[in-house]
């Protein structure tokens, strides 16, 4: 795999200023303008009006924030419950133990993550918070086969087999050596699956879940904006063009720091797609 | 041939334990909403009028299994329910909304084989050079990008400003094949991410298998360049293909409902974020048991042929 130099360049300077405008904008945006009428142009605003006569410039301020930490949080939380599955149905000595762990998860990667949140949604109505949850649980099953996958290998390792014939720990052989081996494998592809993360969340936005209909959020402007997109198209096109920054940058720049440091250790390749 | 028999026995066997789960999970739904279920769905309207229809309609008063049994009877019988807001058979709600649906995962899957292997081919031929480069970079580009902002700022650029293409579907009715034009937008953005993680995989398929061993000998014994390309190497590399095409199903769906909630398309999308929306509980399962069969065998055919493609690789079952 031929690294391109650029890319890692590339996808800096693309996700750079959605980021910055998603964690710093709220704290630069100063207090809300006045309300005017909804889709003009000009008049003191940057962007001009949104459908309800905001300030467009002032909501892209403050929406990127949501997309961002509702994905970050998504993303942790999916490990914090794929890690110790994976490792655990990895590391058991009894087959009915990792069955019974693990063959669930295989059941749940059938269903399609979109229709899974928008059945859960049909129920109820979640917020950020349930969103990010919801998001967190759609990711999982894949994770932790990927976790169970590298772990598995790592133990069959001499390494391993040297340090159980010692008798250390099974917290030791778990944590301090297999955990700590896979952890390269694991944040890339933690970083891939941000940015699917990131799809999930932005588009459930869109789709009306997991944020009021008049909420300061990328996604959701560019859905409730849509209706004035031929008189006033930049209260859909700044979003827009921030979220296709935030997504591409991301992919990016994980894809170029993966090319660079992705041959995991023993030289597993992590990139099986 | 006996190893493929036993791979499709147990492929066969998750596939029909996913399916069950899917019906389960589906049918949870209404067990997970909080309080009186019938309550919880008339929503902003609780007269009590309606909420015992709602109650008559889900048959709350019975127990929980006896109504998936009945249920689950139903579906094997084409019964889906019917709906709480309309009062029409949800069977009829597919029926109505299946064609436009179809249509734009049909005409995608068409256009996203031989685009996404062509591509793909056409990289790994040249790889590392500007072509390689090019296409590379673009489709790890756009590979992440949601539907939803592909396409509003393809339908500001291509439908607002240069007025060459419709912004929507609206006022063509189910009848879409009949006006082109409104299919060409909706097709492009549901194309996009299939196409990038096709190529993608294509390519890194090829590139291995014109490196291996085999591909040197059937060159040294003078086999021609394309018979190897296109009769040796090919296959091999879209043994992975086939699974993540299958794995595209997922994002089909998702795409779908972006596209036609977008693109106003009268399709399952619609139909089903309107039931969403309304809480109309027995539209939105039926629906998703349909989705979710849907993924199920798509997955389990795609695996087979996968294994078939490359019987060594051993495919998860």
């Amino acid at each position: 795999m031929r690294v391109l130099p650029g890319r890692f360049v590339l996808g800096v300077a693309v996700v750079t200023v959605p980021l910055v405008i998603a964690l710093l904008g709220p704290v630069f945006a100063g207090p809300p303008p006045a309300r005017e009428a909804s889709f003009t142009e000009g008049a003191g605003h940057w962007f001009g009006t949104d459908f309800v006569g905001r300030d467009v410039w002032y909501q892209v301020l403050h929406g990127g924030r949501p997309v961002v930490l509702t994905a970050l949080a998504a993303t942790v939380l999916a490990y914090l419950v794929a890690l110790p599955l994976g490792l655990a149905g990895a590391l058991t000595q009894r087959h009915l133990v990792e069955e019974l762990l693990l063959r669930p998860l295989d059941v749940l990667l059938a269903v399609p993550s979109l229709l899974m949140i928008l059945l859960v949604a049909t129920v109820l109505s979640p917020g950020t918070v349930g969103l990010a949850l919801l998001v967190a649980v759609v990711n999982v099953p894949d994770a932790a086969r990927l976790v169970r996958a590298t772990a598995t290998e790592i133990a069959a390792r001499p390494a391993v087999e040297a340090l159980r014939m010692q008798g250390e720990t099974w917290w030791r052989i778990a944590v301090g050596h297999i955990g700590r081996s896979m952890l390269r494998t694991v944040t890339a592809d933690a970083g891939t699956r941000l940015t699917g993360v990131l799809y999930l969340v932005a588009t459930a936005a869109f789709l009306g879940v997991g944020a009021a209909p008049d909420a300061a959020d990328w996604a959701v402007m560019v859905d409730r904006n849509r209706t004035g997109l031929l008189v006033q198209p930049w209260a859909v096109v700044v979003p827009a063009l921030l979220i296709v920054a935030l997504t591409t940058g991301t992919n990016l720049l994980f894809d170029a720091a993966l090319d660079k440091r992705g041959r995991g250790p023993g030289g597993t390749s992590v990139r099986e797609a | 041939m006996s190893g493929l028999r036993s791979f499709v026995a147990r492929r066969l066997l998750l596939g029909v334990a996913q399916i069950a789960a899917v019906v389960l999970l589906v049918f949870a739904l209404t067990e997970a909403l909080p309080g009186d279920a019938a309550v919880a769905l008339a929503g902003d309207q609780p007269d009590p009028a309606r909420i015992e229809a709602i109650r008559t309609a889900l048959e709350l008063d019975r127990p929980a299994w006896e109504r998936l049994v009945h249920w689950a009877a139903g579906l094997l019988h084409g019964d889906l329910g019917t709906s709480l807001t309309s009062g029409r058979p949800v069977a009829r709600y597919l029926a109505d909304a299946f064609g436009p649906t179809l249509l734009l995962a049909a005409l995608t899957v068409a256009l996203l084989v031989p685009a996404g292997v062509a591509l793909g081919v056409l990289a790994a031929r040249y790889e590392g050079r500007p072509v390689d480069r090019l296409i590379s970079s673009v489709t790890l580009a756009v590979y992440a990008v949601p539907e939803f902002a592909l396409g509003v700022l393809l339908v500001t650029v291509f439908a607002l400003r240069l007025g060459w293409l419709p912004p929507t579907a609206v006022g063509h009715g189910t009848d879409l094949l009949a006006h082109p034009g409104v299919l060409v937008l909706p097709v492009l953005v549901l194309l996009a991410r299939p196409v990038c993680s096709l190529v993608r995989l294509v390519r890194a398929g090829m590139i291995d298998a014109l490196a291996s061993p085999y591909v040197a000998h059937a060159l040294r014994y003078g086999v021609s360049g394309a018979r190897v390309r296109y009769l040796h190497a090919l296959p091999h590399a879209l043994a992975p293909a086939v699974q993540q095409l299958a794995r595209t199903i997922d994002w089909l769906l998702c795409g779908v409902v972006v596209v036609e909630t977008l693109f106003v398309v009268p399709g399952l999308g619609t139909v089903l974020l309107g039931a969403v929306a309304e809480r109309d509980v027995p539209v939105v399962q039926g629906l998703a048991v349909v989705f979710g069969v849907v993924t199920v065998v798509l997955n389990l055919g795609a695996d087979v042929i996968a294994h078939r493609l490359a019987p060594r690789a051993g495919v998860a079952a």
